[in-house]
C-alpha cells in the first residue's frame, strides 16, 4: 500500500516524450527484425525440408549455432567482435541483424516444421499436374505448411521483439535503454519499470493480435 | 467401348514394356508389358500389394521405375533428360484420396495448374473449370472448399481438376475405395459418361460391376505381374487362370452369399 500511495504519476507524465522515442527505437529494430526473421525462416526453412545439399547441412549448422548460445553473446559479437575483425557496423545495424539472425534460427525450425507437415499426398497432387519443384512449393507446400506453421511463428516474433531490450547493453537508445536512464536520474525504479512493462505488453499483445487475426482469415480444416 | 474402332496400326496412347520396381527387398513390377489404345478403357483389377496402384504412379512418373521403358503417344517417357513436369502435363491422375488443396476453393483447385503451368488467363481459366464442375455436377459447389464437400464431391472435384490440364490419358487409383457406400455411384457415374466420349483411361478398380459394364478390357494382377487379360465379362465370368478364379472367389463382389466363404487354415478366404 505504501508503495502505491507514493506511486508518483508525474515521473511517468514528464518522461512521456523520451519514452515515445524508445518506443519508437525497439519498433524500429523489431519490426525490421521480424520481417527480416520471417524471410530468412521461410527461406532456410525450405531448403531444410527440401533437403537441398550442402544449403540444408549449412542451415542446420547456423540454426544449432544461434540457439545454443545466448543472445547476449551474439550481439556482443557483432558489436565487439566483429570491429576486431575490420568490420564496423553502427549500433542500429547491430540491433537489427542481432535479432534477425537470433530470430532467423527460431522461424527456420518453424517453417521446416510446418514444410514438412504438408502431407506428401498433396505435393503429389501437384507434381502430378505439372508442377516443377519451385512450382510445388509455391503453390503446395508454402501456402499449406505456412499456415501450419503460422502459430509457432507468433512465438519466436514476440520473443524477437522482447529481446530486443537486451539492445540496452549496446547503446541502442530503445524503451528499456530509456527507462533504465531515467530511474537512474530519478530514482523513481518502480514508477519507470512499470511504464516499461505496460510498454512491453501494449507491443506483444498487438502483435499477437494481429498475427491471430491472419491465422483466422487463412485457418485450414482440422482434417485435410 | 471405343478401342473397338482404332486401327491396329494406330500409336497407343500408353506402353509398358517390361517395367519393373522393387522397393528394397519386395518385387512390386515383375515384368509388365501394356499398351493402351486411343479411347481405350482399360480396367486393372487384383489384390491389394499386386502392383496396381504403383503401375499408374510409374506411368505417370510419380515412381522411378528400376527397368524396362514407357512410351507415352510413342515418345519414350523413361529416356533420361525427358522433362518429367511437361509429360506429366499430358497424364491426368485421380488419386483414392482425392488430395485436394484444402486451402483452395474448388474452382480454384481446378485451374491452379493451368493458370500457373499453362499461363492461361484466370478469366479463360474460370469459364473453363466451370464448364468442367458442371460436367461432374457441381457448378454450385464452385466457391466451396474441400472440406465443405462430401467425399464423393470432393473426388468429382478432382477428377475435373485432372480434365483441366486436357491429358492424353487419365489414371484412376481406387478412386472410389475411401468413400462411403452411397457415394461410390456418383463418382462411377461420372467415370462412365467420361469413358463415354472417348477418354483413354487405365481404371484401377474394385469395383467388378463398373469393370464389367465400362471397361473395354481387363487385366488381372497379382503379385507384379499380369496374369490375365481380355474382355471383362470373359475374365469375371470365365476366368482361365487359378489365381484369378481364387480372387474373385474371395471377393465378395463376385461371391453369391457369405455362406459360400471359409478360413482356411492358412488364413485365406476360400
Amino acid at each position: 500500500m505504501h508503495v502505491l500511495a507514493s506511486f508518483e504519476w508525474s515521473v511517468i507524465w514528464d518522461s512521456q516524450g523520451a519514452l515515445w522515442g524508445g518506443f519508437k527505437h525497439t519498433m524500429k529494430a523489431g519490426v525490421v527484425g521480424i520481417v527480416l526473421a520471417y524471410l530468412v525462416g521461410l527461406v532456410l526453412g525450405a531448403l531444410r525440408a527440401h533437403r537441398i545439399p550442402i544449403l540444408n547441412q549449412l542451415a542446420a549448422s547456423y540454426v544449432e549455432l544461434i540457439r545454443n548460445t545466448p543472445i547476449l553473446v551474439q550481439i556482443f559479437f557483432l558489436y565487439y567482435g566483429l570491429p576486431v575483425l575490420g568490420i564496423h557496423l553502427d549500433v542500429f545495424t547491430v540491433a537489427w541483424l542481432s535479432i534477425t539472425i537470433w530470430g532467423g534460427a527460431f522461424m527456420t525450425e518453424n517453417f521446416r516444421a510446418g514444410f514438412e507437415a504438408v502431407p506428401q499426398r498433396l505435393s503429389e497432387a501437384g507434381y502430378a499436374l505439372g508442377f516443377t519443384r519451385l512450382q510445388e512449393f509455391l503453390y503446395v507446400t508454402l501456402p499449406i505448411g505456412g499456415r501450419i506453421a503460422l502459430p509457432s511463428t507468433i512465438n519466436s516474433a514476440i520473443s524477437v521483439i522482447k529481446n530486443t531490450s537486451l539492445l540496452l547493453l549496446i547503446g541502442y537508445p530503445e524503451l528499456t535503454y530509456v527507462a533504465n536512464n531515467i530511474q537512474s536520474n530519478t530514482f523513481r525504479t518502480f514508477e519507470m519499470f512499470t511504464a516499461l512493462a505496460v510498454y512491453y505488453l501494449a507491443i506483444v499483445w498487438t502483435l499477437s493480435a494481429l498475427i491471430r487475426f491472419l491465422e483466422r482469415r487463412l485457418a485450414l480444416p482440422e482434417a485435410f | 467401348m471405343n478401342a473397338q474402332a482404332a486401327a491396329p496400326e494406330a500409336e497407343p496412347v500408353v506402353r509398358a514394356e517390361d517395367v519393373r520396381k522393387s522397393f528394397g527387398e519386395n518385387v512390386v513390377l515383375d515384368g509388365i508389358d501394356l499398351s493402351v489404345s486411343m479411347g481405350e478403357t482399360l480396367v486393372v483389377i487384383g489384390p491389394s500389394g499386386s502392383g496396381k496402384s504403383t503401375l499408374l504412379r510409374c506411368i505417370n512418373l510419380l515412381e522411378p521405375i528400376d527397368s524396362g521403358r514407357i512410351w507415352l503417344e510413342g515418345e519414350e517417357i523413361t529416356a533420361k533428360g525427358v522433362k518429367v513436369a511437361q509429360i506429366r502435363q499430358r497424364i491426368g491422375i485421380v488419386f483414392q484420396q482425392f488430395n485436394l488443396f484444402p486451402h483452395l476453393k474448388a474452382i480454384d483447385n481446378v485451374t491452379l495448374a493451368a493458370r500457373r503451368v499453362r499461363h492461361m488467363s484466370r478469366r479463360e481459366a474460370d469459364a473453363r473449370a466451370l464448364e468442367l464442375l458442371s460436367r461432374v455436377g457441381l457448378q454450385e459447389k464452385a466457391k466451396q472448399h474441400p472440406h465443405q464437400l462430401s467425399g464423393g464431391q470432393q473426388q468429382r472435384v478432382a477428377i475435373a481438376r485432372a480434365l483441366m490440364m486436357e491429358p492424353r490419358v487419365v489414371l484412376f487409383d481406387e478412386v472410389t475405395s475411401a468413400l462411403d457406400p452411397e457415394l461410390v455411384g456418383e463418382v462411377l457415374v461420372v467415370l462412365r459418361d467420361l469413358a463415354e466420349t472417348g477418354m483413354t483411361m487405365v481404371v484401377v478398380t474394385h469395383e467388378m460391376q463398373f469393370a464389367r459394364e465400362v471397361g473395354d478390357r481387363l487385366l488381372f494382377m497379382d503379385d507384379g505381374r499380369i496374369v490375365e487379360e481380355g474382355i471383362p465379362s470373359d475374365v469375371l465370368d470365365r476366368p482361365k487362370q487359378e489365381r484369378t478364379k481364387r480372387f474373385l472367389r474371395r471377393s465378395l463382389q463376385m461371391a453369391h452369399s457369405l455362406e459360400e466363404l471359409s478360413i482356411t487354415d492358412q488364413g485365406e478366404v476360400e
